[in-house]
């Protein structure tokens, strides 16, 4: 079924947020029985429920008649949603590269009738269709040659084996071309994004800044990595062949070797002296250090009431009734707001206060 | 212009929405007015129209005196036509802009700017408030020049000029494009008095084109093939993958924004249409889409537009954007002119479809008064509502949270901080609080202010 990791991540997050989710929701006299019915137990007739709900899908009352009462509420529903066979779900019960990075598709929730409904009308089931004719056809050869630069999650698309330089020498193609920006180790400048920084994706409590993600701490994908920097960079003159495919395969390796991206279980790290190439990137891509950790769209797990008067105190101000503990934007000493301040001050990367726009 | 337009579809719409119980209450009226007519005439109890009490507000306002004057416009000739072929908002409107955060990013290219929404009337957005979104800097791009491919898991690549593309039946349809970041400055506190701040990452204008279902259908689309991934012909070259599902749904390829060409900050010369879905699925200056059996794993669905969860994992392909809503006015950048009456105004919106009720609180989430619709209330759109308040002046707390038709009714912001936590920039989609401090409280009386649960 689905990958056992991310079950795994699941149910540490539903015991870590059990409480405070199930007293959102009022439900907390059952929190224990959650896990029980979530495991596939779902109404076979959902569609009809919805039907008869007048297509309300994520109404309150809808979601508990098809997945039970306790089953759906908070991070607790989340374990649920993983499961591609509740109707809710955005997973996909499939593994495209041999469940390295566990399950690399999603879906639209068979739940949501109407965008299913909309595509059998306009696709699945319009046989009357006739093609009006008012393009050309080209060749797939026409497209590929220049056009197509596409690399994908399972390396389709990737240059010729053969093409290469050693990480040394990419190292000198990104100093030259790429860290007056990012920096000569992937650490940052002029406020442009780092690409190598070793930090905890957890932070211990809300008012901390947000974790920095890079590539070694946070891409799923190495390949990605290749596509985007030889779809777009450097940023003044994208995809330059003065750089080629060797040279964009050079700075992968660097950059891939600067976050300790290994090539084997065995944790094998690239030297300086190593020949990198689109066989190795494939290698590094099955290493990704998070690449475990990514899910299909969770939402939405929230699925309140309509309340209209008198309302319960977890829906009232402070999510405890008082509507009197409110945050404010501070002011600094000379009257302007306090925001982003080491943006502001040029410490921080800019970005929305956890750098990365 | 625009919104004069609007506000009189509007009208329109209201009125044909309420014609069948315009018409019972028609008849019941036409005997009650009789009734009346003939009770006014013999006893002049003052059932109808009451003058005394339509004045009686004014009663203690100081009745002005002084000579209207003729201005400067009365006595000297306006300017001719074609002075500005393309016409331009009044020199007075001038404060009413696109704005940005120069904090937000390293440099105008890569950027964004917010829609001024509290000056905005009705749904729509005119094209030069449009809200900017690039990864890669605006290219001017000749359309005779341009180009849409269709090919990979195709019956037949196909190629199309973009008079190709205006052959095909065509279609018009209103919806707003959101940027899943707006509201992004805000999960860990409020840092910004101004809804174009909260908010403005957002514009919702009428579109026009073909539908994207035409288009894969003209070129037959193979058994395997599942997944698009559409290009842009800019230096971003953005890239994302959306599901068969989805682009069947009701995407289309717009050429047209508010009844003329796209504007070059919104893909000219064609852009993909995603309705409710996250903006940066809408490919600007689109010129290929690959047909693929599955998702390409780019940077802007993996690296980017992901959500951080408060346990390290993260959610991805988080595709449509939920039910938000949001008062414009008052909202921080306005300050209220005393107790008394108001017409609480605002924004509400879902990816998944229709708006189905507003609600407002005034005292920070304990009760609720359902708002009206004043606008169309259209799939995918903005819709702007209303509410009547009495203010008595004292401090209160006010909240607009929107119900769509599939139910979901909008949260509130300690519920989605609990289930989110702070660390992911995308998809702040609970209510926002608006504190209007009391009257009576010194030089900040009667002003509004950003604050946080």
């Amino acid at each position: 079924m689905f990958s056992t990791k991310k079950t795994l991540v699941a149910a540490t997050v539903a015991s870590l947020f059990a409480g405070s989710a199930m007293a959102m929701s009022g439900g907390s006299d059952n929190s224990g029985a959650a896990g029980e019915k979530i495991d596939g137990k779902y109404a076979a007739n959902f569609e009809q429920i919805i039907k008869d709900a007048n297509g309300e899908y994520l109404d309150s009352k809808v979601i508990e008649a098809i997945l039970g009462k306790d089953a759906a509420y908070g991070r607790e529903g989340l374990a649920g949603k993983l499961d591609p066979a509740n109707p809710y779900s955005f997973e996909v019960d499939d593994s495209i590269d041999g469940g390295n990075h566990g399950n690399a598709q999603c879906k639209v929730p068979l739940a949501f009738t109407e965008v299913h409904d909309s595509v059998k009308a306009n696709y699945t089931n319009d046989s009357d269709f006739v093609a009006r004719g008012f393009g050309t056809p080209i060749a797939e050869s026409a497209v590929q040659a220049k056009w197509n630069i596409t690399v994908d999650g399972d390396g389709r698309g990737l240059p010729d084996p053969s093409v290469g330089m050693t990480v040394e020498e990419g190292a000198k193609v990104y100093v030259q071309y790429c860290g007056m920006c990012h920096g000569e180790f992937g650490e940052g400048a002029k406020g442009y994004l780092p690409l190598a920084v070793e930090e905890s994706l957890i932070a211990s409590s809300f008012d901390e800044p947000a974790p920095m993600k890079t590539v070694g701490n946070y891409w799923p994908y190495a390949v990605t990595f290749f596509d985007y920097i030889r779809r777009t960079m450097p940023f003044w003159t994208p995809n330059a062949p003065y750089i080629g495919d060797a040279g964009y395969l050079g700075i992968t390796g660097y950059i891939m070797q600067s976050n300790y991206i290994p090539l084997d279980a065995e944790g094998t790290e690239l030297e300086d002296d190593t020949f990198y190439t689109s066989e190795l990137l494939m290698k590094n891509n099955k290493f990704m250090k998070n690449q475990g950790n990514f899910f299909c769209d969770h939402r939405p797990v929230i699925h309140n009431a309509r309340c209209m008067e008198n309302c319960a105190d977890e829906q009232v101000g402070d999510g405890k009734g008082n509507i009197h503990n409110y945050k404010q934007a501070r002011l600094l000493p000379d009257g302007t707001p306090q925001y982003n301040v080491p943006q502001r001050m040029h410490e921080d990367p800019p970005g929305v206060g956890h750098a990365g726009m | 212009m625009t919104d004069k337009i609007v506000e009189k579809v509007a009208v329109q719409t209201e009125e044909s929405r309420n014609q069948g119980r315009r018409a019972f209450l028609k008849g019941s009226a036409a005997v009650a007015g009789g009734v009346m007519f003939t009770k006014a005439a013999s006893a002049a109890e003052g059932a109808g129209f009451d003058p005394k009490k339509a004045v009686a507000p004014y009663a203690g306002k100081e009745e002005i005196t002084e000579v209207l004057q003729d201005g400067a416009a009365r006595k000297s000739l306006g300017f001719g036509v074609r002075k500005y072929p393309y016409g331009m908002p009044s020199p007075f409107e001038k404060e009413v802009q696109r704005r940005t955060l120069e904090w937000l990013t390293p440099d105008s290219m890569a950027s964004i700017t917010m829609t001024p929404l509290q000056s905005l009337h009705g749904i729509i957005t005119p094209n030069g408030l449009h809200f900017e979104r690039f990864h890669g800097g605006v290219p001017t791009i000749n359309p005779e020049e341009h180009r849409l491919v269709i090919h990979g898991l195709v019956e037949r690549p196909l190629i199309f000029t973009m008079d190709d593309l205006k052959r095909f039946p065509s279609v018009s349809r209103i919806h707003f494009v959101e940027c899943p970041a707006n509201g992004a400055m805000e999960w860990k506190g409020v840092q910004l008095n101004s809804v174009q701040w909260t908010h403005g990452m957002m514009s919702c204008v009428e579109y026009t084109g073909v539908r994207l279902s035409d288009l894969l259908k003209e070129a037959g689309i193979k058994p395997e093939g599942k997944w698009l991934i559409p290009e842009g012909a800019d230096a971003a070259a953005l890239t994302r993958s959306i599901p068969m599902e989805i682009a069947m749904d009701d995407c289309f390829v717009a050429y047209a924004q508010n009844g003329e060409a796209l504007r070059r900050e919104q893909g000219y010369p064609i852009r993909l249409v995603v309705p409710g879905c996250e903006a940066n699925m809408w490919i600007k200056y689109l010129r290929r889409i690959q047909v693929t059996d599955t998702p390409a794993q780019h940077r802007e669905e993996t690296s980017k537009y992901t959500e951080l969860m408060p346990d390290g994992t993260a959610q991805r392909f988080s595709w449509y954007m939920e039910p938000n809503s949001v008062i414009t006015y008052p909202s921080p950048d306005f300050k209220m002119e005393g107790p008394g009456k108001y017409y609480i105004r605002g924004l509400a919106w879902s990816g998944r479809g229709k708006v189905k009720h507003v609600d407002v609180s005034f005292d920070g989430g304990k009760n609720w008064k359902e708002a009206h619709f004043t606008s169309p209330v259209l799939d995918k759109a903005w819709t702007r509502f209303e509410v009547e308040w009495e203010w008595d002046g004292s401090e209160a707390f006010l909240m607009s949270r929107v119900t769509d038709e599939t139910g979901y009714v909008q949260p509130p912001m300690p519920q989605m901080r609990q289930l989110e936590g702070t660390n992911n920039v995308y998809h702040r989609t609970a209510m926002v609080t608006w504190r209007v401090h009391a009257w009576e409280n010194g030089k900040s009386g009667g002003m509004i202010e950003n604050v946080q649960y």
